[in-house]
This record gives structure tokens, sequence and C-alpha cells, in this order.
């Protein structure tokens, strides 16, 4: 074997690999983007439970001879308890307390003893455990002999604790599984059919493109299922035997019936993803590319039932309406035998929902148009180094003065950001907040885009799309400018509630105490510069980037998502992301990026103003305020929108 | 001659700023056999994928059997047949169950199924390899079993795209004879191809197609003329070509 040999194979390989950007993105870019995202939120989302959980007041009940009962009250006296006057240990399984402390006189010279019931199956009923042990159990000084004798008894019978021990396993890795079952046929009907040479003839016949879909879909689907079905029979034995081996003792009952039940939450998730990934392995024009595409979708689908799973959230109004994270807590909740019938309706039939609109977006991307086409266009990676270096009157080709970006350099240059804003940019900011955002926000952002029409040779005018708007388009944006705080903050704040403490850390970033920083220089780093950096980025080359591949509404959907997922906050996401979907709106329909930064600049303004005036705590206003603020806001946004709707029809009419 | 099958209206397909077919007419009539005749890159293949509804056109029409593709997909594909190169049969399916899909997808009943089926298998002998998966076909055994696909649902206009590339003599020929019969039972036959001996040897009428555009129309015979009477289709079709793309220059074969 000569060596020579093996090297320039190895070169060859690689530079064909290399050559290959999508596969390139992936190795590249995943690790960079996608965890750190899906980690930041993890743990937002976890540290938020802990407040929460934190912040709950435990309830207890005490009995025993009164002169120990009032000791004891006396230490439980604290504001992380509220001490209900009578009780029994039933109170604590019938969760109207969450610990039941029963107190028993001892003989002379030992402490009293201490027995705390508690419902092992409840989070509230261990952290109830947790206090009071922790408050009767210490030891007043050294050497002193601890006040009580503490034992603690956990009261779930059996077949809940079962339960309560699958609830915890089962349903993320059900969901996973069923995720898991979906990827690889998705890829193999949709890119695996145009590689097998078959999808002309397929074509060729008297299908109806949404009848082709949906056909491909169920066949997915039905697989995905049974992967479901199979894991969750599965999972369920061997969580509870090896529950039984760590335990030592006897057999767990597994509640089957629940188990059962819990089977109903399969089909509409496979269905959902199924949907989701056809959609994705539609788009991808060969097994290799759809798995370049579906990889990272497939740990963006996981995220929600991750955080599902680790948050131990409610399945409420609110979150069972939130794709992946709905099933998850379904489930959970159908295992340990205590889904509420709407809710778990609301569910079903949500899923079936998204799964739909994911269906009718595969039928569309199912174009044979670009499946039998390339649609790579636009300046290689070498040529775009080389001008980037060498400038506008550098080599090679240089892109015509009205060239769009592709939509693949557009999510490339969103990765870069996101990497950017990992690494650089959120340890910038929390070194010092004020010169971090400053640098991030002028020399990352806006210095991207900068680097990114350098590199193109175009001017940035020209990548930002900065010509004059119409004068109503102006007025258009001011007035969504001035209206989007009080509707999207509203409606965000009705389907995803933010905690109190992220919103008041959000306010000490706005508005700070004392004098920190003045109301200009706030205006200028807060309300001016993301303005103008975050607007040249996302409503400059990302915008029109996705533009040359998607419709218009499509185009601003996906734009406002990115954007929201670019301020990598979970209570924020909604919010930004609708802010984002509204200002690329008024991007598209301008014509010009100058509108959409004018209306970020106000919203952003409004905001400001209303947190230094203290006049932007919504919690506090009353249901009849609200609303009246919310229509108030949404007519001046319709307003806006409608100027903006003729500005954008007499451009065209033109 | 018939009513006609297939006409194509100044049609165009552009594929972002590259216009694949710049203004295409032609039409072809039942019981004839029209070949699109050009190089790599001509624009046959667009032309026929439009034809077939698997491509919008850009402008320009395409009527099969009286009903415009665009308008009225489903049902022009439910009238015609189409067949190509790459003969695209599901590999994991077996000849009588892909058969069996397609006539369902072509709304025959069970019985009609059946029997049009058994004819088939009998006219282009698929019985010794109609059990087995795709997969395990030869070529020349794949495109007889993708023939049958093809006119299963008897259709009255048929679309051949390159169907010999890749075929042996024996096959090809098969092939041939195969679309000489189609043309006798009256179908409209639109069949393309970079072979010019096989196009003078079957088609009817042919269309010289080069950039997307029609050069010249007719019979081999009227071709060789058109081209100051040239020995073969092969060197008509060299001398129109440079006469488009530089009219004044002049073509001599070299003896």
């Amino acid at each position: 074997m000569k060596l020579h040999t093996v090297r320039l194979v190895a070169g060859k390989e690689l530079r064909e690999t290399l050559r290959d950007r999508r596969t390139l993105a992936v190795m590249v870019l995943f690790p960079l983007v996608v965890y750190p995202l899906v980690s930041l939120v993890t743990a937002q989302v976890l540290s938020a439970r802990v407040a929460r959980v934190e912040a709950h007041v435990a309830r207890i009940a005490i009995a025993g001879p009164p002169p120990i009962v009032a000791r004891v009250r006396r230490l439980l006296s604290g504001a992380d308890f509220s001490l209900a006057p009578v009780g029994a240990a039933a109170d604590v399984a019938a969760n109207r307390v969450d610990a039941f402390v029963e107190v028993t006189a001892t003989p002379a010279g030992r402490p009293p003893a201490v027995r705390v019931f508690f419902d092992e199956t409840r989070e509230d009923s261990t952290t109830a455990r947790d206090r009071v042990t922790q408050a009767l159990g210490a030891v007043s000084g050294a050497g002193c002999a601890p006040p009580f004798a503490v034992a603690t008894q956990g009261i779930a019978p059996r077949a809940r604790m079962s339960g309560y021990l699958l609830s915890k396993v089962l349903p993320l890795v059900v969901v996973v599984m069923v995720m898991l079952g979906a990827f690889h046929p998705a890829i193999d009907i949709t890119a695996g059919e145009r590689e097998r040479g078959t999808l002309e003839t397929t074509l060729s016949a008297p299908i109806d493109r949404n009848a082709l879909m949906a056909g491909k879909v169920l066949a997915v689907a039905a697989l995905a299922a049974l992967t479901g079905f199979l894991n969750l029979a599965s999972m369920s034995l061997t969580v509870l035997e090896g529950a039984h081996l760590m335990a030592n003792s006897a057999p767990l009952s597994i509640p089957w019936v629940h188990i059962a039940a819990a089977f109903a939450v399969i089909p509409p998730t496979a269905f959902l993803f199924a949907a989701v990934m056809v959609a994705i392995g539609s788009l991808a024009r060969s097994f290799k590319e759809a798995q370049t595409l579906l990889t990272p979708v497939y740990f963006l689908c996981m995220a929600p039932s991750l955080t599902a799973a680790l948050g131990d959230f409610r399945l409420d109004g609110a979150t069972a309406f939130i794709p992946g994270v709905n099933v998850t807590l379904l489930a959970r909740d159908l295992i340990v035998g205590r889904a509420p019938w709407g809710l778990a309706l609301a569910v079903i039939a949500s899923t079936l929902m998204y799964g739909l609109a994911a269906l009718a977006l595969a039928a569309r991307l199912y174009d044979s148009e670009r499946l039998f086409f390339s649609d790579e266009a636009g300046v290689g990676l070498g040529t775009w180094l080389r001008q980037l270096v060498a400038g506008h009157r550098g080599l090679g080709h240089t892109a015509e003065p009205d060239d769009a970006p592709t939509a693949g350099q557009a999510m490339g240059l969103y990765a870069i950001a996101c990497v950017l804003l990992f690494f650089v940019f959120v340890p910038l900011q929390s070194w010092r907040l004020e010169p971090g955002l400053a640098i991030s926000e002028w020399g990352g952002l806006l210095g991207l885009t900068w680097l990114y029409a350098r590199g193109r040779g175009q001017r940035l005018a020209t990548v930002l799309h900065l010509v004059p708007p119409t004068p109503p388009a102006l007025i258009g944006a001011i007035l969504i400018g001035l209206s989007a705080w009080v509707v999207v903050g509203l409606l965000a704040e009705w389907i995803v509630p933010a905690p109190k403490e992220v919103v008041a850390g959000l306010r000490r970033i706005v508005a700070p105490t004392g004098h920190d920083r003045g109301m200009l220089a706030t205006l200028l780093l807060m309300a001016v510069t993301p303005a103008i950096c975050e607007e040249a980025l996302f409503r400059g080359p990302i915008l029109r980037g996705l533009r040359t591949r998607f419709s218009p509404a499509m185009t601003a959907i996906l734009t406002g998502l990115l954007f929201g997922i670019y301020h990598v906050d979970a209570w924020r996401l909604l919010p930004t992301a609708l802010l984002g979907i509204a200002l690329s709106g008024i991007a598209l329909a301008a014509d010009s990026i100058i509108p959409s930064m004018v209306a970020h600049f106000t919203n952003n303004a409004c905001v400001i103003l209303l947190a230094r005036l203290h006049a932007d705590d919504t919690a506090s206003l009353s249901r009849g305020a609200r609303l009246g603020w919310l229509a108030g806001g949404a007519l001046v946004f319709t307003a806006g929108a409608m100027l903006l709707a003729r500005s954008s029809k007499t451009r065209r009419d033109m | 001659m018939g009513d006609p099958g297939i006409v194509v209206d100044a049609l165009v397909k552009t594929f972002g700023s590259k216009a694949a077919v710049a203004g295409l007419s032609f039409s072809v009539e039942g019981g004839e056999i029209y070949g699109l005749l050009g190089p790599n890159g001509a624009g046959k293949t667009t032309t026929l994928r439009v034809l077939a509804g698997i491509l919008t056109p850009t402008s320009g029409r395409a009527v099969i059997a009286g009903l415009d593709v665009a308008a009225h997909p489903l049902e022009v594909r439910r009238r015609l047949g189409f067949l190509t190169n790459t003969t695209g049969l599901y590999a994991r399916l077996t000849g009588r169950e892909l058969l069996r899909y397609f006539a369902r997808l072509y709304g025959l009943a069970p019985a009609a199924a059946d029997a049009r089926i058994t004819a088939l298998v009998e006219a282009l002998d698929l019985a010794p390899f109609f059990e087995r998966r795709c997969e395990a076909l030869s070529t020349g055994e794949r495109q007889r079993l993708s023939i049958a696909r093809a006119v299963l649902h008897d259709p009255t206009v048929l679309i051949l795209d390159e169907p010999t590339a890749g075929l042996d003599v024996l096959a090809s020929r098969f092939l041939r004879a195969f679309v000489r019969a189609e043309r006798d039972r009256g179908k409209a036959v639109v069949f393309s191809t970079h072979y010019l001996a096989e196009a003078e040897l079957l088609c009817d009428r042919i269309g010289l197609l080069h950039h997307g555009r029609l050069l010249a129309e007719g019979t081999p015979a009227a071709l060789r003329a058109a081209a100051g009477g040239a020995a073969s289709l092969e060197e008509a079709f060299l001398r129109l070509v440079a006469t488009h793309d530089d009219p004044d220059a002049i073509v001599a074969e070299p003896s």
C-alpha cells in the first residue's frame, strides 16, 4: 500500500465531500447552532420550573399532642408554609394538603418523633417533605441534639407509583421513537423515490397532488405509529422491571389501562411527524440531502418534547396547543391517570390540525418543477471568499446589481449569526451589557451583513434593499410600530404567560433602576441600534433570500420565526416571532427595508417608554381594560396594515 | 388522417433565465408517429414533460385529445401513456403488483383490469418474469413491463421519451414494432430520440428541435430535400443546425 495513493484518494474524497455544502452545513453549523440553542432554551425552562416550585407555598397539616404541635407550628411559621387547622394522611392522597405531619410524644430525654406523610408522585408534595424535614430536623447549635426525630413515609399506592415512574420516562421516549420511526420511511418515499427514478412514473399517473402526498404521509405515519406502539409496550415492561430490580422489592403493578389510554396519543403524533418529515423530505433532491435536511429537523422536533418532559409543565389551555409539548404532557397525564377529557381532545385535535397543515405544505413543496431541476444559483463559496478579500473590483464573478441572495445564503448567514450569538455576543453581553450589546449589534449583525455584501461585490444599500418608501408605507409602518407591542404583547401573554421573574428581569434591562443609563442612551442602544442592525440582517439578505424560494406569506412567517429563535428566550419566542412576522410583512409590502426599520424602532421605543413610566404591567390590568387595549391596538395595527397593503398595490399597478 | 391527438401551440418553458423550450408549435394526428429529434439539451424532454402534465408551461399551450394540459392535467393523464428511458418501476413490487396498482389508479374495474393485464402479459411476453420483483429484472424485461404500464389503460396518445436509450438491438426492435402496432391502432405517438437512424426508420413526420425551437418539420424525405438533398437525416440535421447557428456557413461533408 502506497502512502502517496492513500493521500491522493483521501484528498480527492475530502474535496468532493467539502464541496457538498449541505453536508458541510450540517457537520459544522449543526453542533454550533442547534445544540446551544436547545440547551439555552431548556436551561431557561428548567430555571423557571425551579423558581415555580420554590415559589409554591407548601400546604401542611399537623396532628399530635397539642404542646408539641404548637412547637412544630412555630418552626413551620415561615412564608414557605401554609398550615391547615386540622388534617390527616388521607388529605395528602386527596391533594388537599402537600404533606401531613404526625407528631408523637416519646419518653423523656429523647426528641419527639415526627413522621412526614407525602405523595411521591406529586412534586409539590416531595418539595413540602424536603422543607419540613429541613425545618424540623435542623440542629440549632454545635453539640445540640436535633429537636425532633424526623421520619418520612410515602403514601402513593403502588399502581400510581409505577404510573408515576413510567410517566417520567415513557412520554419522551415514545415521542422520540415515533419520530425515529417516521425518519427513514419519510426519506425513502420522497427523496428515495426520486433517486430510484420512479418520480416521473408516479407523476405521469392520474393522481392529484394532495391524494398522492396524503397517501405517502399515511404510510409513513402507520410505520411511525407501529414503532411507537412497540416501544411503549416494551419500554413499560423494561422500566418497571428495572425499577423492581433496583428497589429490590415486590414488583410494581403495571397500570395497563392507563398505558393503553396513552396509546391514543401515538396516532396523531405519528401523523404530525410523518407529515412534517415528508414535507421536508420533499424539498430534498437526493437521499443524502434528505438526511442532511431532516437531521436538524429531527432534533428541533425533539426539543419541545424534551422541554415538556424536563419542565414538568401542567397540561392546560395553553400547553394543550403547543405541538410536541402537548402530546408529551398528555401521554404523561394519561399514564398517571389524571388527564381531563376536554384537554385530551384539544391535544389530539390540535395535533391532527398541525399534521394537516404540514400535509398541505408537503403537497405544495412536492413541486415537480423544482424536483426535476437544480435551483442552485448565486456565487460559489470560493469566489465569495476571494471577493471578500479583494473587494468589489476583485476577481471573478460579480453579482448583478439587482441579484437577490439565495435561500441557501440566507440560511447560511442566519447560522453564522447564531454561532456568533452563542459564542461571542452572549458572553460579551453578560460581561457588560451596554458595550456588549453595541458591539454585537453594530459589529456583529451589521458587520456580518456588510461582509456579505462585500463578498458578493454589491453595495450594502443594494443588499439591504435600502430604497425610499412611499409616504403611506411609512405611515403604515409607524402605526404598526405604535400598536405592535400591545397586540403582540397581550396575545403572547394570553397564550404563553411568562413567569414574573422573567418579566422583571427584562424590565431591569430596559429600564434599570436608579440612573445607570439615561433615557437617550437607552433609546439609542435598545431602539435605534436593533432597528438598524437587526433589520439589516433579518429584513435584508435573510428575508430577500428566503423570498426567492417561498411565497411572501411563507417568507414572512419563516423570517419571523428565525428572528424569534435568534432571541434565544423561551418566553419571548412567541412575541418576538410575531413581531418578526409583522416586520417582515412590512418590508415585503413596502418593498423597502426602511419602513420595517421605522416600525422596529417605534415598537422598541414604546416598550422602553412604558417600562420607564412603570406603565407596562399588563398583568395588573382588569380583563375589560385588557380587551380594550387589545381592541384599540388591533384597530391601529389594521389601519397600518391596510395602508401598507395599499402602497403595495399602488406599486404593483405602476 | 384522424383527429388531432396532440396540439402544441407557441409553447415556452423557462427555468430561471434559461428557456428550455422557446416558442414550439407542432401537432400530431391519430395514427401518426411524430419524432422529436434533437441533440441533448434541445428541449425534447422538457416538451414531453409539459405534454404529460408534469411541468406547467411558462406560456403557450399544449392540448391532448382535445383537453388543455394545464387546465385538465388529471383528465389528460388518463388519456395518455408516458414512457421514458429511465423506466422507473417500483423496485420492490412484482410486475403483477405494479400493473394492478396502476390499473386501479387509472380507474379500471378489477375484472377489466385482470383481463387487460392477462392480454398484455401475452402480447408483451411478460409471463417468464411477471411474478419477480422489478429490481431483479433485466433492462429489456423492465422495458417491456414499462410498455405494459404505459398502455395499460389503452391511452389515445403515447408519449415516449427516448425509449430505446440503453436497449440492445433486439429490445429496440421489439419496441419499434410495438410503437408501429400502436400507430396502426390509431394512436397519436410522439417519440423523442437523438438516434437519427431510428427516427428515419420509425417516424411518419419529424420535427428537428434545436435550442428549444423547431428548425424544420416534415417527412424524413422532405427534410433531406429541404437541407439541399442531404444523403441522410444526420447530414440534413447538421446542415440545418449550421445554417441556423451561422446562416453564412457552408456545410460540406468531407468525402
